[in-house]
C-alpha cells in the first residue's frame, strides 16, 4: 500500500542536512549516506550519493527520473555469478 | 467489416465483446465507450451503422491509448526503467520478476520453460 499524502515523502534528516550543506559548498565530492529508505527529492537532482550496499559506497548520480524512488533501488546489495553447472553447460 | 484502430471487429459479437478485441480496451471501458456514443450494449457488430461505427472510432482515438501506441508506451517505461540502473530496471534486464515475488520455485511465466540441469538426480 502506497504511503499517505499527508505525511509527504520520508527522509532521514542526515541526509538533508548532508545535501544541503554540499549544495552550499562545492559539491564535487560524494555525499556517502547509509539510509537506503530515503526518497529521493527533487532538491537532490545533480547530487552525487554513495549508497550503502552492506559492504561498499555505490556512487548514485541522482537525475531527474529518480525522484519519488528510494536510494536503495539504486545501490544492488546481491551478487549473483550464476550456478556453477551453467557455466559448465555453457564451456560444453 | 468494421475496422476500428487498425484491428477487425468479430461481426457476430455483441458491441462491447467485439470493443475488447483491441488492445487496451477491457470490458470496463468497452462498456463506457457504448454508453459514450449511446449504442445499446446487446445490440451486435453487423447491425450497426456507417455513422455509428465512426463515432465509435472518433471516441477512441479521442480517449483512449489503444494497440500500437499503448504498446510502445509500455516498451518505453520499461526501457526508462532499465536505462536508470534502478532495481526494477536489473530485474528486467534480466528477464526475472520484477515485483519481489520468489524464484526459488515457480517464475516461470518469466523464466521461462525450465532447463534441465546437468549432474542434478535424485
Amino acid at each position: 500500500m502506497a504511503r499517505s499524502v499527508w505525511k509527504g515523502p520520508f527522509v532521514d534528516s542526515y541526509v538533508l542536512k548532508k545535501a544541503e550543506a554540499a549544495r552550499d559548498a562545492g559539491r564535487h565530492d560524494v555525499i556517502k549516506i547509509w539510509s537506503r529508505r530515503s526518497t529521493i527529492l527533487p532538491q537532490f537532482v545533480g547530487l552525487t550519493f554513495g549508497v550503502y550496499n552492506g559492504r561498499k559506497h555505490i556512487p548514485v548520480n541522482v537525475t531527474e527520473d529518480m525522484i519519488g524512488q528510494k536510494f536503495g533501488e539504486y545501490s544492488p546489495t546481491r551478487t549473483y555469478y550464476g550456478h556453477a553447472a551453467d557455466k559448465k553447460a555453457k564451456r560444453k | 467489416m468494421a475496422r476500428i484502430a487498425g484491428v477487425n471487429l468479430p461481426t457476430s459479437k455483441r458491441v462491447p465483446i467485439a470493443l475488447t478485441y483491441i488492445t487496451g480496451i477491457g470490458t470496463t471501458s468497452a462498456e463506457a465507450i457504448c454508453e459514450a456514443v449511446s449504442i445499446d450494449v446487446t445490440r451486435r457488430v453487423n447491425e450497426l451503422a456507417d455513422t455509428e461505427i465512426l463515432a465509435i472510432r472518433e471516441h477512441i482515438d479521442a480517449n483512449y491509448a489503444v494497440e500500437g501506441d499503448l504498446r510502445r508506451e509500455t516498451q518505453m517505461n520499461i526501457k526508462r526503467l532499465m536505462d536508470l540502473g534502478c532495481y526494477r530496471g536489473l530485474r528486467h534486464r534480466r528477464n526475472l520478476p520484477v515485483r519481489g515475488q520468489r524464484t526459488h520455485t515457480n517464475a516461470r511465466t518469466r523464466k521461462g520453460p525450465a532447463r534441465a540441469i546437468a549432474g542434478k538426480k535424485k
